[in-house]
């Protein structure tokens, strides 16, 4: 398996990090996720993109309920 | 040929239950169930894949029970109030238990939410579903249907 | 050119759908819904000293098509008026400006820091985004945008890729956005460090737009921490070539002893100094980390958020923003604080100093400039019985710069020397289902 190398490389960088999928109840909860209020988060980067020199950083992906 | 980490998962959850059959206690009664087709799906009301799975459960439940298909529903949130308003909102027609503490969900090491265990009339797993998705519908049934037969 | 749509902007909200919720859901029983979920929100800013003034409304709407399948488009309309400083220095005389469209001029009060000629600017953005599984672990998103105002356009596409390990806990996302904008300035583009003329007089400018294309990249990485705590850091990189310009700001020439901007009489109508248009490179290349946190304790959540970022215009800067929401009622009360602190561009000048030999690149824009700025507010949101919530969120605003010590020559020393701002946001929020 090509993958295991790299999966090793992640459980290091993820250490003992992490839960059961099971004990994802508080992750699910809408205010936890990461990106919760999109339309407003791109709101202030507009906001602040036109008065400061940087912007952005954001990202996506991740985190929530790990459903499916 | 299946990838080698879900043969182990399989077995892990055979042993899970071969070991839960042992057990005077199992909230599953699969020693029972011996000679039915038994779907064990685990479930929690911040799922939203559950929202989906459940009138179809109901559906497979309701279709095949004469056919020797027994749904479980393995429930675990840890308030039970939890999973209560959850099945006013979408409620299940087949059996359900609770495992509010997990014990269920770590001795069958649970690879994802939600997830269907498929065990055969025999008491084997003869199969594994990680999440819900419609576009499987069809192609589960007719898995469930080749057991029923056999079952025969 | 002052609303320049944010390519990152439109990324993080086109590849937010990478996460299923280009518009967050509304916490609701999902019975007959069509689908269809909206979030729209309405926003007030307002600088102070009638500077810029700005309104704008958004609508966000999602169609969850089943099976993590999602299509999400936004639009939004603002409306721009008012004025920002234009880089040059205040004086103790009035001062009179040629207006970007070298038809008319405009003054400045003595002892007032020079704004741009007052202007009205409408802009519409349309982004689109479709989100799909591409095997169990596998999630892809695509979008584009498209925005325009009456100086600028802008057009972009994005793509992104998220690969879920460790029983979804740790999650890897790359992805990658270009996007070009065209500028075409009012009056025509002015040549770097022309002097701007009297009215009339076009020479200084040249005639059609230019462009500018951008390329960001972005790696990041999710992970869960505890039951309670999630993780995300990100590294950012993006590309900007072609024209940065920002047409419309200026340098002020001065006297070397005084600091004083050199006089100019204007053949009939035209500015009564010496003013230069900016010149910056045509290339800048940003990198960026971003790290944040949400922490559950109990009920409320705490949002953490920190960036680095720095650029090969000599800009370093570093945001540091914190969350709290707590539940309130039926609703929750989330205050929040930022604080930013930039250090200006290399080729950052307060003023250009007469005689001495012109930089190749020189800009007194405070957008680049060394500053602080803090930001503190409160938001409140309330859940319906439908399912839906309202909010509501007013923002201070508060920019605070300084010009380098070697800068400061004369007489600028008694005046304000670096453009300050402070604004107010309100903004009104609804997000619905169908």
């Amino acid at each position: 398996m090509k993958k295991l190398p790299f999966c090793l490389v992640l459980l290091g960088l993820a250490g003992c990090a992490g839960v059961q999928p099971w004990e994802r109840d508080v992750l699910a909860r809408p205010e936890m996720s990461l990106d919760n209020a999109p339309l407003e988060a791109a709101i202030d980067d507009h906001i602040y993109f036109s008065k400061e020199a940087s912007s952005g950083g954001r990202g996506f992906g991740g985190g929530g309920c790990g459903c499916n | 040929m299946p990838k080698p980490r879900f043969l182990l998962s399989l077995a892990l959850a055979c042993f899970a239950l071969t070991a839960a059959a042992g057990d005077a206690g199992d909230p599953l009664d699969l020693a029972q169930l011996r000679g039915k087709v038994v779907l064990v799906d685990f479930w929690a009301s911040w799922c939203e894949p559950c929202r989906h799975s459940f009138p179809w459960l109901n559906e497979m439940q309701a279709k095949y029970a004469d056919r020797g298909l027994v749904v479980i529903g393995v429930n675990v949130d840890r308030e039970r109030g939890d999973a209560d308003r959850f099945l006013r909102d979408v409620p299940a027609q087949f059996r359900v238990v609770y495992d509010p503490a997990g014990t269920l969900a770590s001795r069958y090491d649970l690879p994802g939410m939600p997830v269907s265990y498929i065990i055969g009339p025999n008491g084997d797993v003869v199969g594994r579903h990680i999440g819900f998705r419609n576009a499987l519908r069809a192609e589960r049934e007719a898995e469930l249907q080749k057991l029923l037969e056999t079952s025969r | 050119m002052k609303n320049n749509d944010n390519l990152n902007a439109a990324l993080a909200a086109a590849t937010c759908a990478l996460l299923g919720s280009a518009v967050a859901a509304p916490v609701a029983a999902q019975e007959e819904s069509s689908g269809w979920s909206f979030d729209s929100t309405l926003l007030y800013y307002g600088e102070s000293d009638d500077r810029v003034r700005d309104i704008s409304a958004a609508v966000a709407a999602q169609r969850d098509f089943g099976d993590e399948r999602k299509f999400s488009a936004t639009l939004t309309a603002d409306t721009l008026t008012g004025a920002s400083a234009s880089g040059a220095i205040a004086l103790d005389r009035p001062q009179t400006f040629t207006s970007p469209s070298g038809r008319a001029v405009y003054t400045t009060a003595a002892g007032a820091v020079p704004l741009d000629d007052t202007f009205l600017d409408t802009r519409f953005a349309l982004n689109a985004s479709w989100t799909q599984p591409l095997a169990r672990l596998y999630t892809v998103s695509a979008g584009v945008g498209f925005s325009t105002e009456y100086d600028y356009t802008h057009l972009g596409a994005n793509l992104s890729l998220a690969r879920d390990f460790n029983k979804r806990n740790t999650t890897l996302s790359a992805g990658v956005a270009w996007s070009q904008d065209d500028v075409d300035p009012v009056g025509g583009r002015p040549i770097p460090l022309a002097q701007m003329l009297d009215v009339g007089n076009d020479s200084n400018k040249r005639n059609g737009g230019e462009s500018k294309d951008v390329l960001d990249l972005l790696l990041g990485f999710t992970q869960v921490l505890n039951r309670t705590t999630v993780l995300r850091v990100n590294y950012s990189y993006s590309d900007s070539s072609g024209y940065l310009n920002d047409p419309y700001k200026l340098l002020s020439v001065v006297d070397p002893l005084t600091g004083d901007t050199l006089a100019r009489v204007p053949i009939g109508q035209g500015p009564d100094g010496v003013y230069l248009f900016e010149s910056r490179p045509d290339a800048r290349t940003k990198q960026s980390l971003y790290a944040e946190v949400k922490h559950a304790f109990g009920t409320p959540v705490m949002h953490f958020a920190y960036r680095y970022m720095t650029d090969d215009w000599g800009i370093d800067s570093h945001t540091g923003e914190v969350r709290l929401r707590w539940p309130l009622g039926d609703g929750y009360i989330e205050p929040q604080l930022r604080y930013y602190t930039q250090s200006a561009a290399d080729f950052y000048r307060a003023s250009l100093v007469n005689g001495a030999a012109l930089p190749r690149y020189a800009s007194a824009d405070f957008r680049l400039g060394d500053f602080d700025a803090t930001t503190v507010g409160v938001k409140y949101g309330h859940g319906t019985t439908g399912g839906n919530e309202w909010s509501i969120r007013a923002e201070y605003y508060q920019q605070t710069g300084s010009v380098p010590q070697e800068q400061i020559i004369g007489n600028q020393a008694r005046r304000e020397q670096y453009p300050d701002l402070s604004a107010v946001i309100v903004q009104f929020g609804y997000r619905f289902r169908l």
